[in-house]
């Protein structure tokens, strides 16, 4: 009832500066798009350009409200001018700068939608303009602005101690720093473009063993007028030292190979997909079927360790209760020998890789090696011709070297592509 | 801690086979296989026969001990200067020949060869004076407790005729060479390959050794390296032969001597061998059986480490007693363990009360501290060794329960009771005997508290190892923490017994002072009481004051990063 008259203000009847007028005078600034408009993709996610363009930025923003600052003590449509505003800010692109809404917070009137006494606190007083107040913070929390103890001093102005934009300043105040650290693994926030700089970063990312060490397999760019200019499809490869699960104490990666038999074939798989935010980067494994229960583990020796004994002769298990090995969430896995990812995912190059690879390991050149590579997500660059099979190379599993059931949760790229991907945080 | 040798001198006497001084002692043992002492423990059982009393040498052993402690100790103190040692990082050639006429180089071999042939407790007597200069202890350590004990111990005749007559006269100096680059503990990881020539009379060394103390020195090497070795299953297998090497077969190399941190007058090189020819009269033991010799020899020369602890603090403060040999390996482990912590523990006191004087170079503390450090990380590194003893123990005391503890666990309702029922016992608070304290108490009356202690703690000692052990059963080689702290109270429990056996024969006897060893002993008994049942209470499952896994969990973090994660107390997050 009591926000008739501030409808119809909204709507201008009474004449004066409406509020959409306000309003518009923003959206004034911020409709000309200067440029990108074809590409479909929103405004809002390209970075903002630099303060001296006069379309976009802080300037922009404030050359927009300052009509509305020279004018203080309107009690007009103020709650549409901060909603016209906040939808503004996007296309500006100040949606991530706390100055500008502190700015918009200055326009609000201090005073008067302070609660005073108790009893009217009860009464959920100005729910509008706390709605409004909770806009603000709502909008600022989802951009990932972290307020200030100034935007906290103007919400108290404004809103009153014990308001609910107060009380939510505060919840942002103890959690948003809170969640920034809540990533441990964080990308960095510029990412390189798509290639060798984002493929190793996205290896760091899949493996990030210090002692792996990153190999970059590139063919030179050869003089001939048709490659002239392009990337030649190169492979990173990473070698590994590590098996299946993270941070288990583990032989060296030769010793693995070499352990792992030269008459069991290893497989290359992939690709797999990984997401780095909106980049996709495909990689491809070398991996190893886990040994059957029997082969697993050799005796201990027992001229290993000449100070003390590594393995007791007792007939004693170990009890139930204490036995905290077994997890259901973890799958038996096979030892991954090494890592890809290639500019161009086709046998030749896959091959080269292979090649390099049995530089360090010359296991690797007696094992037969098998190509299980999924055709359905092609990356972008493979080359059209068919596929020739490298050195060493058994073509595609017969009966012979058919493999056992791959283990439950062992993903396909389809899958794979789906756990892989990004989620924002905090949405 | 002498003490502590005490007991060990008194059950390697008694294990002794060899010809000993003294047979009248000698017809009170039986030359049946005794299980030792220390095991014993981990069942919760006190052989207090061997221990109390505390042994004794006789008259005749002691006036001869003393006969050749003076001259020793004469020509240590007017006639070894360490200072100069530790300065120059060298010793000299004539305080070498000094020792080499006292026949310090010899003092372990028999004297048909050559040698002093002296008895253990006077060669850790001997030990004692020898360790005032940490260098010259060391470089004799080096050369007679591992560098020649193999041809000791595992030599035959002819290799003992060959090479101890020289060896002991200290014309030619040996050293021991185990260890590579890419292996200290561990035998599988050896590098140095010895290949048989075609007509079967030599093999050819090649590989390179790290660390060899008298590796300058020393003419005569006991070497370690893989052989080929058709097994019983007719499998070729790598295994380890110990050879004995002498630099004149050629294509021996040494490297320069490394600077070190402390005892710098010893010589610490690199040996490299290049195609040297050993001929297969040379090898030590069996071709394939090196593990088993180096094992040997390195058990048997720890027992000499804890009297040469005893002899630095000796000078520090003054104090202490003698040590032992075979299959008290495990004692001696635990000498060493004990005693080199002690000493690192009083040397860092002493110049701690020295305050800066202790820090400046001029005077000596500095250098006993740099030389206490190298105690606990040589002869097998503290850690290593509390694995051994924890898990010989284990090994001992698993075998004798296993039947009990899988009773239990198959829910025999009978066991179960009982089992129930002695912990109930315990809980009201059970009355131990093992007959130390007491009217018919072996222990000296001013010690009943001391004993009683000791007494509580072993009965809980034996309930502990059986807890553990239907816990973890054979997993419990994973549990380090575990087992660590099982070597901390088994080592107290035995210093305890050794210094209680010692104090009640003073005071029983009227030595001088016995008042002083009573005072130490009741103190030192009962913080080794507390330290022991807070162990103990560690052990026990779902203890509060268990942190173990809250220590994993941070080691593990600290490992993923390889860093240290926390924040800088200083950043701002807004």
């Amino acid at each position: 009832m009591r926000l008739h008259w501030a409808h119809a203000l909204s709507r201008g009847l009474w004449g004066g500066w409406g509020p959409s007028q306000a309003a518009r005078s923003v959206s004034r600034h911020s409709s000309r798009p200067a440029g990108d408009p074809a590409s479909g993709a929103p405004a809002w996610r390209d970075p903002p350009r630099d303060a001296q363009d006069s379309d976009r930025g802080p300037a922009a923003f404030a050359a927009a409200l300052e009509t509305l600052e020279r004018i203080p003590g309107r009690r007009v449509g103020r709650l549409e001018l901060v909603a016209a505003a906040l939808a503004a800010m996007p296309a500006l692109g100040v949606a991530r700068e706390r100055e500008a809404y502190h700015r918009l917070l200055r326009l609000l009137p201090r005073g008067p939608w302070v609660p005073r006494g108790p009893i009217q606190r009860l009464l959920a007083p100005f729910p509008q303009q706390q709605e409004c107040g909770l806009q603000i913070l709502e909008q600022m929390e989802r951009y990932g602005v972290v307020p200030d103890a100034e935007t906290r001093f103007l919400l108290l102005g404004v809103f009153g101690p014990r308001s609910r934009p107060v009380r939510k300043c505060q919840r942002m105040l103890y959690w948003l720093p809170r969640l920034r650290h809540v990533d441990p693994h964080p990308l960095p926030s510029v990412l390189p473009p798509p290639g060798l700089a984002a493929a190793r970063l996205g290896l760091r990312r899949i493996a990030n063993d210090p002692d792996a060490r990153i190999t970059v397999y590139q063919r030179p760019v050869p003089d001939e007028g048709d490659n002239e200019g392009s990337v030649e499809p190169y492979i990173v490869g990473e070698r590994r030292g590590t098996q299946g699960n993270p941070g288990a104490q583990s032989p060296e990666q030769q010793e693995l190979l070499a352990r792992h038999g030269t008459a069991r074939p290893v497989f290359v798989e992939g690709p797999f997909s990984l997401w780095l935010r909106s980049t996709q980067l495909w990689y491809y494994v070398l991996r190893g079927d886990p040994l059957p229960p029997h082969l697993r583990e050799d005796p201990p020796d027992p001229e290993r360790s000449l100070y003390y004994p590594l393995h007791l002769d007792l007939d004693l298990e170990r009890g139930p209760w204490d036995d905290d090995d077994f997890d259901v969430d973890e799958v038996e896995e096979g030892p991954v020998f090494a890592l890809c990812m290639a500019g161009a995912g086709d046998r030749r190059t896959l091959g080269k890789w292979i090649a390099g690879l049995q530089e360090a390991n010359p296991v690797l050149g007696r094992t037969p090696v098998v190509f299980r590579l999924q055709d359905g997500d092609p990356p972008a660059g493979a080359t059209g011709d068919p596929p020739t099979p490298p050195l060493g190379v058994v073509p595609p599993p017969s009966a012979v070297l058919e493999p056992p059931d791959l283990p439950r949760g062992y993903g396909h790229s389809t899958q794979g592509g789906g756990n892989k991907g990004n989620t924002a945080p905090g949405e | 801690m002498a003490a502590t040798r005490g007991l060990l001198l008194r059950a390697l006497r008694a294990a002794r086979p060899g010809p000993v001084a003294f047979p009248a002692v000698r017809r009170l043992r039986t030359a049946a296989p005794r299980p030792a002492f220390a095991k014993e423990l981990f069942l919760g059982t006190l052989r207090k026969e061997e221990v109390f009393p505390y042994p004794e040498i006789s008259n005749e052993e002691l006036a001869e001990i003393n006969q050749f402690v003076g001259p020793v100790e004469k020509f240590f103190s007017e006639e070894v200067d360490s200072k100069k040692i530790d300065q120059d990082a060298k010793i000299p050639p004539e305080t070498l020949k000094g020792l080499k006429d006292l026949g310090l180089f010899g003092m372990q071999i028999p004297e048909e060869y050559g040698g002093l042939g002296l008895s253990n407790t006077m060669y850790a007597r001997l030990g004692e004076i020898t360790s005032l200069d940490g260098s010259i202890a060391v470089t004799l350590a080096a050369h007679q407790a591992i560098g020649l004990k193999g041809i000791l111990i595992a030599g035959t005749d002819e290799q003992k005729a060959k090479y101890l007559p020289r060896l002991a006269s200290g014309e030619h100096i040996a050293a021991f060479c185990l260890t590579e680059p890419g292996s200290g503990s561990d035998a599988a990881s050896i590098q140095t390959r010895a290949t048989l020539s075609e007509d079967g009379k030599y093999f050819l060394l090649n590989g390179s050794k790290v660390w060899i103390s008298n590796g300058g020195l020393a003419s005569i090497f006991t070497v370690f390296a893989r052989t080929e070795v058709v097994d019983k299953d007719g499998q070729l297998k790598d295994k380890i032969t110990a050879f004995i090497v002498e630099r004149d077969f050629g294509g021996v190399t040494h490297g320069k001597p490394e600077d070190k941190l402390g005892i710098r007058g010893s010589n610490t090189c690199e040996v490299h061998f290049e195609n040297t020819k050993v001929p297969i009269e040379n090898v030590i033991g069996e071709v394939g059986g090196g593990f088993k010799v180096a094992m040997n020899i390195l058990n048997s020369g720890r027992f000499s480490m804890g009297s040469a602890s005893a002899g630095m603090i000796k000078k520090l403060i003054g104090m202490m007693d003698r040590p032992g040999f075979p299959d008290c390996s495990v004692e001696a482990a635990m000498v060493k363990v004990f005693s080199s912590e002690g000493a690192w523990t009083c040397v860092s006191e002493a110049l701690q009360i020295l305050g800066g004087l202790g820090y400046m170079k001029d005077y000596p503390y500095e250098r006993y501290l740099r030389d206490t450090r190298i105690l606990l990380i040589f002869e097998g590194t503290n850690e290593i060794l509390r694995m051994y003893i924890a898990l010989t123990g284990m090994q001992y005391a698993g075998k004798i329960l296993t039947d009990k503890i899988k009773e239990i666990k198959k829910g025999n309702v009978g066991v179960a009771l009982g089992e129930a029922l002695s912990k109930l016992r315990d809980m009201m608070g059970r009355k131990v005997d093992y007959g130390l304290v007491g009217d018919r108490g072996v222990v000296h009356p001013s010690l009943q508290e001391s004993g009683k202690k000791l007494e509580e703690n072993i009965y809980y000692f034996g309930t502990t190892v059986r807890g553990l052990l239907t816990r973890f059963g054979k997993t419990i080689v994973d549990e380090q923490l575990v087992l660590k702290r099982v070597a901390d109270i088994i080592i107290n429990l035995y210093a305890m017994t050794a210094a209680i056996s010692r104090a009640s024969r003073s005071i029983s006897i009227g030595l001088r002072n016995h008042d002083h060893e009573v005072l130490l002993t009741n103190i030192f008994c009962t913080e080794a009481y507390f330290k022991n049942n807070y162990a103990m209470a560690q052990l026990q499952k779902y203890a509060d004051e268990n942190l173990d896994d809250c220590i994993k969990k941070a080691a593990k973090q600290v490992l993923e990063k390889r860093a240290y994660i926390c924040s800088h107390p200083l950043d701002r997050t807004f």
